[in-house]
């Protein structure tokens, strides 16, 4: 299978096929400190973001979807973007830094690819509301 | 071509050997306009007449009631546009290019056109068109059928099926795309899409696709010779049933949205939904396994709503994202169904295990 080219960039492949930070099976098995969950399974896709705090800054996450190769693919990328940074800096990754690390997705994937930050925006205010 | 496993044949048919060679014959030989009174064009148009002759036959029609077209979209179009301003029913399963000209063109005049495909080209399903036929000729109504599905994998008799109008594709039987054909009952109404030209005996303008007719005819010739039909009763059936069976007993909430039965399906497809897996990250995994096939999930098609036919028959969203449709051809074999399920239940374990949606199935 070497050689051909792929639906999305090879780096997009990469994070599809060998995922960050999926959290396999119960998700009692991760001690997070919030969680965020958007989208809904009815419209084809839905994520959810476990973060792990200390010191403000997150220390750890993982992530669990019902979703596409896109969504997949960009939230892989977001968590590694995501790790060791503080909440506020954690809050500035964009779509389009995103984008920008996995080499340009679909225009009509971008919605599944703002799926994974706004999981992360979800979980961090729902921290700071505890 | 690299190695792969294409069980995506429902959505187009790689070309035959035998078409490809004849096609590149024809680019040469065939090659003037077949409008021409000129030798050459001549030549050309018999050839085109072939093909119309040989459609005609296998679905026991007259030569002359068959419009070659640039494909069943168009002729869906042609049909539903005939009936611009008159009532238009059709199945909720029917292709987009019914549907979607349907809701344009529809209005209160009649008589009316009933459009039921005979078989739907996502789960396989076959509709008892006879009732329906039945009830449209009673009413002093029209019936069209979409037969794309149909050619080559069930005899077609438009006779007996009781057809005004029924609708057919080249590409899904190993010719071009970019061919196809109208069949048009004799005195059925008629309004010709394409305007400017006395081909097609005045009832489509544009200037012949010789090649691609050629093609047709070659592929036609083929599904003729071996009866494909036949063999895809029983052997394409067979492969079909044993994927289905391997994947219920061997894949955690799967379920059938296509049903094996004989006589409720075409027996060259499959529908399956997994449970909490989505159908695009099921899909773009097993192309990355080499294995082809398509989704009925909303993020592949670039709309928000997932499979209309699956919506139709289930109502459930989450089983319409999560469906995938494998098709099979002659060409399918048993090492194809065995690579299917080396990769498969891995595939769906894995993303029901990342899945935010809880599995009801254990």
């Amino acid at each position: 299978m070497e050689n051909r080219d792929w639906v999305y960039s090879e780096k997009v492949k990469d994070h599809f096929l060998n995922p960050r930070n999926f959290l396999f099976g119960d998700e009692s098995k991760f001690k997070y400190d919030a969680v965020g969950t958007v989208g809904n399974p009815i419209c084809g896709d839905q994520m959810k973001m476990f973060i792990k705090v200390k010191n403000d800054k997150i220390v750890d996450l993982k992530w669990k979807t019902y979703g596409c190769a896109s969504a997949i693919a960009s939230t892989s990328a977001l968590s590694e973007l995501a790790k060791g940074k503080t909440l506020d800096e954690a809050l500035k990754i964009d779509a389009k830094m995103i984008d920008d690390y996995l080499g340009n997705l679909p225009k009509h994937k971008f919605h599944c690819s703002v799926l994974g930050h706004d999981a992360l925006r979800e979980a961090i205010k729902n921290y700071r509301e505890k | 071509m690299y190695p792969m496993v294409y069980l995506d044949y429902a959505a187009t048919a790689p070309i035959l050997p035998e078409v490809l060679e004849k096609m590149h014959h024809a680019e040469n030989t065939f090659f003037a306009n077949a409008s021409a009174l000129h030798t050459p064009g001549h030549l050309a148009l018999n050839e085109i007449e072939n093909t119309r002759t040989l459609l005609a036959e296998l679905i026991n029609a007259d030569p002359s009631e068959i419009i070659f077209t640039s494909g069943a979209s168009e002729s869906n179009n042609t049909v539903i546009r005939t009936f611009e301003g008159h009532e238009i029913e059709t199945s909720p399963l029917e292709h987009h290019s019914i549907i979607e000209s349907a809701k344009i063109y529809r209005g209160k005049k009649l008589p009316k056109l009933y459009s039921y495909m005979l078989a739907n080209n996502e789960i396989g399903e076959i509709l008892d068109l006879s009732k329906i036929a039945k009830k449209a000729h009673r009413e002093g109504a029209f019936i069209h059928s979409d037969l794309t599905q149909v050619l080559g994998k069930l005899p077609i008799d438009v006779k007996k099926l009781d057809l005004d109008y029924a609708t057919f594709s080249a590409h899904k039987i190993g010719g071009p795309i970019g061919v196809g054909a109208l069949y048009v009952k004799k005195d059925a109404p008629f309004k010709p899409l394409i305007i400017g030209g006395n081909q097609e005996n005045k009832r489509r303008g544009s200037t012949y696709n010789t090649v691609g007719i050629i093609g047709f005819g070659e592929a036609l010739k083929y599904i003729k010779k071996h009866q494909t039909w036949k063999k895809y009763d029983q052997d394409v059936r067979k492969l079909r049933d044993e994927l289905a069976n391997r994947i219920l007993k061997e894949i955690k909430g799967s379920s059938l949205n296509t049903d094996i039965k004989p006589g409720k399906s075409l027996p060259n497809i499959l529908n399956v939904s997994f449970e909490a897996a989505e159908g695009e990250s099921i899909e773009l995994y097993l192309d990355a396994e080499g294995i082809i096939v398509s989704t009925g999930s909303a993020c592949a098609s670039g709309d928000i709503r997932p499979s209309h036919v699956i919506m139709a028959k289930t109502n459930d969203a989450e089983v319409a994202h999560s469906s995938i449709r494998f098709s099979f051809s002659l060409d399918t074999t048993k090492q194809d169904i065995d690579k299917v399920m080396e990769v498969l239940p891995g595939i769906i374990d894995r993303l029901q295990k990342i899945s935010t949606i809880k599995m009801r199935s254990k």
